[in-house]
């Protein structure tokens, strides 16, 4: 290729600049925050193993994580049904699915408190047998969950949607039960939305607030710890803090997107 | 034996009107109707996988409404093959197999024997997508078959193929057919595959079965000017008797008079097909035959027609179009304008008395 074609046309570097902004912005706000902590070493090592910190990492982490493994047990079917399956309502369950991500979140965590409360429906019958949700870390994962559920569905549901309905027909007619089907054919070959809905649930879950403080100010996870010290301790302790966050999720997101590059990759039309 | 007993079925666009037919063991049975058709559906439908808005489906005499397509022992090849991307050649063509229980070493025996039988042996490691179509055709028809089915459905399973490895495949089929013994039902738009394979045909039209019988039946003796046109009859006129004498009626059509052996009651409507075919042209007057009726005419159209044939548009007052070799077409140098002597054997020309 000759070196004039690689150059991009007018349209090409108008929109670069136009939209590189955006990135931009993020690219400031990191440099800031890596320059304060270069700066002062000793101190982001101080604050990066206080245990409080690490503990809180490690909440956050986990009850993402839990709220993700208990969105592909409920997720999983309910993204297939919407996929395959054609009923009356069906444009009103799909409002249902959606709605976590209209509402602001704190009516989002009104609405776990009201179900998962003492004395809320769910939350009740739960305490009796010793599961409580207020202020703990069963909390954190619904409120998670809740929020985070609609970029899994529609995630795991388009790529069901992507596996030609002909290869399960295929499959039955040669003596697969649909469940079969769906084991042997259809989730195989959606195992990178699957992953990336995952991902993307993962990353809304880690990453929420406000409808967790509204059932669990405590245990903190992150965010409550960095808007906790931001207003008791002052910014630099919590740029410190969000800081290690930032690197943490970076690491994290980069080695998955590594891991998952082959997999589950065959035509680029599944 | 397949059976569609007064089957309606509607599935988005697409509807099936009160179709009724059988298909019996051991037939190569074809369905044949324009593109769009939905016929695809009714394939589904006999593997299970719709259900009837009314009337049944009944194989070997039992209603199959009720049973899943799992268990139903019917393959079905679509025409994207859709072979599993994630499973090599061999685990696709194992599918069946494992899901029928079947021990390793059998299914793997099986497996080998079938890839085999259709030449692709050296394809079992291979992920389907890195094949050409005829290789992912190979694959999907053994697929298919390495289950024993009882009846096998293909779903337009030539259409995307390229005219040699067509012609190989039509032998392919053909040979399973007489081979195995199995009944095949195969639906295509392809007048040329059910007359290369065909025992009976049925023929579908807006989802409705428009003639149903044995392949030369329906090919030379079309019911009416739909299936006529479908067929791809040259020439299909709307006529009008004028009476009958002496064996043979008298039938006005547009823009002339054409005889027919055979008695038609004085004003009944009709409708008449003549290949273009049996249209005989020559330069000079044919000889008295009384086996033939002859017109003149001036050509108006010449047109190429597939590799060696040509059509021509011949006006009598009547428009007829004769199909010729290029040749013989040749040797007459004819040209549009150039005055020649149609002659049409009266054994070939079909009349339906439905329009």
């Amino acid at each position: 290729m000759s070196l004039s074609l690689k150059i991009p046309d007018k349209c090409i570097i108008s929109f670069s600049l136009i939209g590189g902004m955006i990135v931009l912005l993020t690219i400031l706000s990191l440099s800031k925050m890596a320059y304060a902590q270069v700066t002062d070493i000793p101190y982001f090592i101080s604050v990066a193993t206080n245990s409080k910190v690490v503990d809180s990492i490690l909440l956050t982490m986990g009850a993402g994580l839990n709220a993700v493994i208990l969105l592909l047990i409920f997720g999983i079917p309910l993204a297939y049904v919407l996929a395959r399956v054609e009923f009356r309502g069906k444009g009103i369950v799909e409002s249902l699915v959606d709605l976590p991500v209209m509402l602001p979140h704190t009516v989002a965590g009104i609405m776990v408190y009201i179900l998962f409360m003492r004395r809320g429906i769910i939350g009740e019958p739960f305490s009796e047998i010793g599961i409580i949700f207020e202020n703990a870390y069963a909390g954190i994962v619904v409120a998670m969950l809740f929020v985070s559920s609609p970029y899994f569905i529609n995630a795991v549901r388009e790529g069901f949607e992507k596996v030609p309905m002909h290869m399960e027909n295929v499959a039955r007619t040669l003596g697969a039960t649909r469940f079969q089907a769906f084991r042997l054919v259809v989730l195989p070959l959606s195992v990178r939305h699957i992953f990336n809905g995952c991902i993307l649930a993962w990353g809304r879950a880690i990453g929420e607030f406000a409808a967790i403080i509204m059932i669990a100010y405590y245990p903190m996870v992150i965010s409550t710890l960095i808007y906790f010290r931001f207003t008791t301790s002052g910014l630099k302790e919590s740029v410190a803090i969000a800081f290690i966050m930032i690197l943490v999720c970076f690491v994290i997101f980069a080695v998955l997107r590594r891991i998952m590059r082959n997999v589950g990759r065959y035509d680029d039309r599944v | 034996m397949i059976e569609f007993d007064h089957v309606s079925l509607s599935l988005g666009s697409f509807s099936l009107k009160d179709v009724s037919f059988s298909i019996k063991k051991g037939d190569y049975y074809f369905i044949l109707g324009p593109s769009g058709a939905g016929k695809t559906v009714i394939l589904e439908a006999i593997a299970g996988l719709h259900k009837t808005d009314s009337g049944e489906i009944l194989i070997n005499g039992d209603s199959a409404t009720m049973q899943p397509p799992e268990k139903r022992r019917i393959s079905l090849v679509y025409q994207d093959y859709s072979l599993f991307p994630h499973m090599s050649v061999a685990d696709n063509v194992a599918f069946g197999l494992r899901r029928q229980k079947v021990n390793k070493d059998e299914a793997d025996s099986k497996v080998n024997k079938i890839l085999d039988e259709f030449g692709i042996s050296y394809l079992r490691k291979r992920a389907p997508l890195t094949l050409s179509g005829g290789e992912q055709q190979r694959v999907a028809l053994a697929r298919a078959l390495v289950v024993d089915p009882e009846i096998l459905l293909l779903d337009e399973p030539l259409s995307a193929m390229d005219p040699n490895i067509k012609e190989r495949f039509i032998e392919e089929l053909e040979r399973i057919h007489r081979e195995r013994e199995i009944t095949i039902v195969h639906v295509t738009h392809s007048r040329k595959e059910a007359l290369a394979l065909a025992t009976r045909v049925a023929i579908v039209i807006d989802g409705k079965l428009e003639h149903e019988g044995l392949k030369d039946e329906v090919f030379r003796k079309p019911l009416n000017r739909k299936i006529g046109e479908f067929l791809g009859i040259e020439n299909v006129y709307d006529a009008k008797s004028r009476g009958f004498c002496s064996g043979k009626t008298l039938l006005d059509i547009e823009g002339g008079i054409i005889e027919v052996s055979g008695e038609y009651v004085e004003g009944s409507d009709l409708c008449v097909f003549i290949r273009g075919t049996d249209v005989l042209l020559s330069d000079s007057a044919p000889p008295n035959n009384p086996e033939y009726q002859v017109f003149e005419g001036t050509i108006a159209d010449i047109f190429q027609r597939g590799y060696f044939f040509r059509k021509v548009g011949v006006d009598c007052g009547f428009m007829v179009s004769a199909i010729l070799s290029d040749t013989y077409s040749e040797s007459l140098a004819l040209t549009p304008g150039k005055k020649v002597f149609v002659r049409i054997n009266y054994a070939s020309v079909h009349v339906s008395d439905n329009r």
